[in-house]
C-alpha cells in the first residue's frame, strides 16, 4: 500500500564505538578549522586532510583489500560521511572517488585500470572528477556533443567540452561521458561512452569559473584532438548512459544531501543559548524534527544500497527534500534572529549564513536539478 | 516487514477494504457494532498486551501495520485507542477491558479513597468515541506517583458532553461526580505520557490518510482530460503531486522510526518529531489533492474528503505544531550546540 519504501535501519552493534573512534581523530584534526570552512565541507578541497583521513582507512573503505580498500561495511562508511559532515572536514579533494568514481571503477573498469587507479585514491592521493554536463547539456544529458572518434591504431581522439566540472584544475583524473557514435535521434541514449582519462594527456585544457561568490570551485574542460589509448574506455563502448545513470544514484543518495546546512544549524544553536525566545524555539524544534526526519530516510536508503537494492526513487526523494530543506534554513534564520543580523559582521554565525545565503541556490542543480527529480519521483507515482 | 506484521496488516486491509463507505455511514448512523465486532475477532484492541495476559504481543511497529489501513480507510472506530487502553490496564495489573475501551488523554479531578476503592470526580476532555465506550483508561497522578484509572460507562455518575472534529469522528467531554473506579500505580512507558502515546496513535493513522488523499489525487490525475489528455501528464501537476508522494514518504518513515522507538521505550524525542513532521505535512498534502481534483473533490459525496478532513482534525488533536516545535525547541537549545549531532545519533546507535 505505502507508495515508497523506507524500511528503517538496524545500524550494527559496535557502531557507537567506531563513532567514537571518528570523532576523536577530526576533533584534534580540525582544532583550528574556521566555522566558515566547516559550512559546505564537502566542496573544500584539503589534500592533506584526505591523505590523514585515507591512513585511517578511511577512504575506499567498503572496496576490496586487493584494490588497497578495507572492505568495511557500507553502512560503516555512511557512518563516517554522515560524521565528517557533522564536523565540517573538508573532504572535497577524495569525495567524488570515493563516492562514485571508485565504484564506477569496481563496477565497469578494466583489471588494469582498477589496478592503476584505485589503490591511490584509497591513499587518499588520487582524486577524480566527473565530466557529465557541457554547455549545451545540462538536465538533458542525453544531448552532450564531445565526440570520441576511433582511430585507425585502435586509439581515440576526443574533441568538446564539458563545464561546471568541480576540482577540475586539482584532479588527476576525469571520467567524461562522450559521443562514440553519431546521434541517432529516436535513441539519443545510445552510443554514448564513458572514458576514464588523466587530466594532463596533452589536449586537455582546464579554465577555472570564478562563482558568484569569488570561489573556483567548477571549471571549464576543453578536450582538444585529444588523443586517448584504447585502454581508456571505461565499460562498455556505447553503454555510458547506463553507466552514468548507475552512477547517480550514488551521486544522489548521500548525507551530503541534507547536511550542507547543519553547520547554520548549530551556530544557530550557539547565539541562541540555552533559554531562546519563543520565535526561536519553533525555529529550533521544526528544524530539529525536519534533520531528525530526514536522516532517517537517508539512513534507509543507505541500508537499502548495502542490501544490494537500487532505490533510485527514495534517493531522488531524499535529495529533493533534502536539498529544500538545506535551501530554507538560511532565509529562514535570516529572517528571525532577535536583534535582526548585520551582514557585514565577521562572528562565526554571520559569516556562515552569508556563505550559505549564498552557495545554498546550488544545492538543487548539483547532482540532479529540482525538476529532474521530481519527474523521477513522478515516475515513481506511476504519473509518467 | 516482519512476516508476522505482514499477515496482520494483510487481515486488517482485507477487513476494512470490504467495509464499504464505513466512514459516511457512521456519519449517519453513528458506532458500526457491527465491524467492532470484527474488529475485536481479530483481536486487534490487544495488539499491544502481552501473550501472557491474554493478548497479541505485539509492539508499536505492530500498532503502526494495523493504525495505517485504518488511516488509508477512515475507519471510525477507537482502535488505536483500545489497543492502548487495553496495554495501559495490563500495565497496571487490571483484567482486559470488556467492550469498546477508550483513552483520555486530558484529565482534570480528584482521585480520593473510599471505603472499598477508590472514587473520581472530574472531567476527561475530547475523549475519543466516549460516547460509545464500555471503559475510559486515564492517567492521574495520586499521592506522588502517576496512577491508571479505569472508568466504566456507562454510569450513573457520569454525563457525556458530545462533540465531533471534522469527520465527525466522536470527541466528547465525560464529566464524573463521585463515580467509583479502578485505579492502580502504573509505571510503564506508556503511562509516562499518554498525550504523548496518543500522539503516536495519530502519526500513524496520519501515515494512511495521507497515502489515501495521494492514491485518490494520482488515479484522479490519471483519469481526468483537459487539453486533450489526461492532466496526470502535465508537468505542473506531476511536480505537485511528487512533491506530495515525497512528503507522504516522509512522514511515513518518520512513524516508522518512531514506532520503533516506542517500541524500545522512551521515545520523546522520536515522537514529538514525528507528530511535528506529520501536521507539517498536511497542510501541502491537503492542499494538492483538493486542487488537482478541482470542484468535484469539494462535493460531499465525493470520498476525498473522508481524508483530508482527517487530517485537518489530526493535525491538532494531541499536539497542534506550535505545541511540539515549543516542547522539541527548548529540550533541543537546552541541550546546546555541541549536543546535537550526538543525540541524534545516540538514539539510534543505542538500538545497536
Amino acid at each position: 500500500m505505502q507508495s515508497f519504501s523506507f524500511d528503517p535501519v538496524v545500524l550494527p552493534p559496535g557502531i557507537g564505538e567506531f563513532r567514537a573512534q571518528i570523532r576523536a581523530f577530526l576533533k584534534a584534526e580540525l582544532v583550528s578549522t574556521p566555522a566558515v570552512k566547516k559550512a559546505n565541507s564537502w566542496a573544500v578541497y584539503d589534500a592533506g586532510f584526505s591523505k590523514k583521513l585515507a591512513a585511517q582507512g578511511w577512504v575506499g573503505m567498503v572496496w576490496p583489500k586487493r584494490y588497497g580498500g578495507y572492505e568495511r561495511s557500507s553502512i560503516e562508511r555512511y557512518v563516517l560521511l554522515e560524521e565528517l559532515l557533522a564536523a565540517g572536514a573538508p573532504v572535497g579533494a577524495h569525495w567524488i572517488a570515493d563516492r562514485q568514481s571508485g565504484p564506477a571503477l569496481l563496477k565497469f573498469g578494466s583489471e588494469e585500470q582498477r589496478q592503476k587507479y584505485l589503490p591511490g585514491m584509497a591513499r587518499g592521493e588520487v582524486y577524480c572528477c566527473i565530466g557529465m554536463s557541457e554547455p549545451n547539456a545540462g538536465s538533458d544529458l542525453a544531448s552532450v556533443r564531445t565526440r570520441a572518434e576511433r582511430q585507425p591504431d585502435g586509439r581515440w581522439k576526443i574533441n568538446g567540452q564539458k563545464i561546471w566540472t568541480t576540482q577540475a584544475q586539482r584532479c588527476q583524473l576525469i571520467i567524461a561521458l562522450v559521443r562514440s557514435a553519431p546521434v541517432d535521434e529516436k535513441n539519443r541514449q545510445a552510443g554514448l561512452s564513458q572514458f576514464l582519462i588523466e587530466l594532463n594527456t596533452p589536449g586537455i585544457r582546464i579554465r577555472p569559473i570564478v562563482d558568484l561568490i569569488g570561489e573556483t570551485h567548477f571549471n571549464e574542460v576543453f578536450f582538444e584532438d585529444c588523443i586517448v589509448g584504447a585502454e581508456c574506455l571505461l565499460g562498455v563502448e556505447g553503454a555510458g548512459w547506463a553507466q552514468c545513470t548507475g552512477e547517480l544514484s550514488l551521486e544522489r543518495s548521500g548525507p551530503e544531501r541534507y547536511m550542507s546546512s547543519l553547520a547554520l544549524f548549530l551556530e544557530l544553536l550557539r547565539v541562541a543559548g540555552p533559554n531562546p525566545s519563543e520565535v526561536l524555539r519553533q525555529v529550533i524544534g521544526r528544524t530539529a524534527a525536519e534533520v531528525w526526519t530526514l536522516r532517517q530516510m537517508s539512513l534507509s536508503v543507505a541500508g537499502q544500497l548495502a542490501q544490494g537494492k537500487d532505490p533510485t526513487i527514495e534517493a531522488a526523494i531524499v535529495k529533493d527534500l533534502g536539498n529544500s530543506f538545506e535551501q530554507s534554513l538560511p532565509v529562514l534564520v535570516q529572517s528571525i534572529t532577535d536583534s535582526g543580523v548585520r551582514l557585514e559582521d565577521d562572528s562565526d554565525f554571520v559569516q556562515v549564513l552569508t556563505y550559505l545565503l549564498q552557495t545554498s541556490p546550488s544545492f538543487s542543480m548539483r547532482g540532479g536539478t529540482r525538476e529532474i527529480l521530481r519527474g523521477i519521483i513522478a515516475r515513481g507515482l506511476g504519473l509518467r | 516487514m516482519s512476516e508476522q506484521k505482514q499477515m496482520l496488516a494483510d487481515a486488517v486491509i482485507r477487513l476494512f477494504r470490504d467495509a464499504g463507505d464505513i466512514s459516511s455511514r457512521a456519519e449517519r448512523e453513528g458506532f458500526s457494532s457491527a465491524l467492532w465486532n470484527q474488529v475485536e475477532e481479530l483481536g486487534l484492541p490487544l495488539v499491544l498486551v502481552p501473550e501472557d495476559r491474554g493478548g497479541v504481543g505485539g509492539d508499536w511497529e505492530d500498532v503502526l501495520a494495523v493504525l495505517h489501513p485504518v488511516g488509508y480507510y477512515g475507519i471510525p472506530l477507537p482502535i488505536g485507542e483500545a489497543m492502548l487502553a487495553s496495554r495501559l490496564a495490563t500495565d497496571a495489573g487490571f483484567d482486559l477491558p470488556a467492550g469498546v475501551s477508550t483513552v483520555a488523554a486530558e484529565i482534570q479531578g480528584q482521585l480520593s479513597r473510599s471505603a472499598d476503592g477508590y472514587v473520581f470526580s472530574g472531567t476527561l476532555k475530547r475523549v475519543p468515541w466516549g460516547r460509545d465506550a464500555q471503559s475510559v483508561a486515564a492517567v492521574l497522578e495520586f499521592e506522588g506517583r502517576p496512577h491508571l484509572l479505569l472508568l466504566l460507562l456507562p454510569s450513573a455518575a457520569a454525563s457525556v458532553h458530545a462533540a465531533h472534529n471534522l469527520s465527525g469522528e466522536p470527541r466528547d467531554d465525560l464529566y464524573f461526580e463521585a463515580a467509583a473506579v479502578q485505579a492502580a500505580p502504573v509505571a510503564s512507558a506508556d503511562a509516562a505520557d499518554v498525550h504523548e502515546r496518543c500522539a503516536l496513535l495519530r502519526v500513524a493513522q496520519i501515515t494512511g490518510a495521507l497515502e489515501a488523499a495521494l492514491h485518490r489525487s494520482i488515479d484522479y490525475a490519471k483519469e481526468r482530460k483537459q487539453f486533450g489528455r489526461a492532466i496526470g501528464q502535465f508537468q505542473a501537476v506531476q511536480q505537485q503531486l511528487a512533491l506530495f508522494g515525497s512528503d507522504a514518504a516522509a512522514v511515513a518513515c518518520a512513524a516508522r522510526a518512531a514506532c520503533q522507538a516506542a517500541a524500545r521505550g522512551p521515545a520523546s524525542f522520536q515522537i514529538a518529531a514525528a507528530k511535528l513532521r506529520a501536521n507539517q505535512a498536511i497542510g501541502l498534502a491537503t492542499g494538492t489533492a483538493h486542487q488537482v481534483h478541482a470542484a468535484i473533490g469539494f462535493t460531499h459525496e465525493y470520498a476525498l474528503r473522508h481524508a483530508t478532513q482527517r487530517l485537518w482534525s489530526w493535525r491538532s488533536e494531541f499536539g497542534n505544531d506550535r505545541y511540539w516545535a515549543e516542547r522539541l525547541g527548548a529540550a533541543v537549545a537546552a541541550r546546546g550546540a555541541e549536543n546535537f549531532w550526538a543525540d541524534l545519533t545516540e538514539r539510534d546507535d543505542a538500538a545497536a
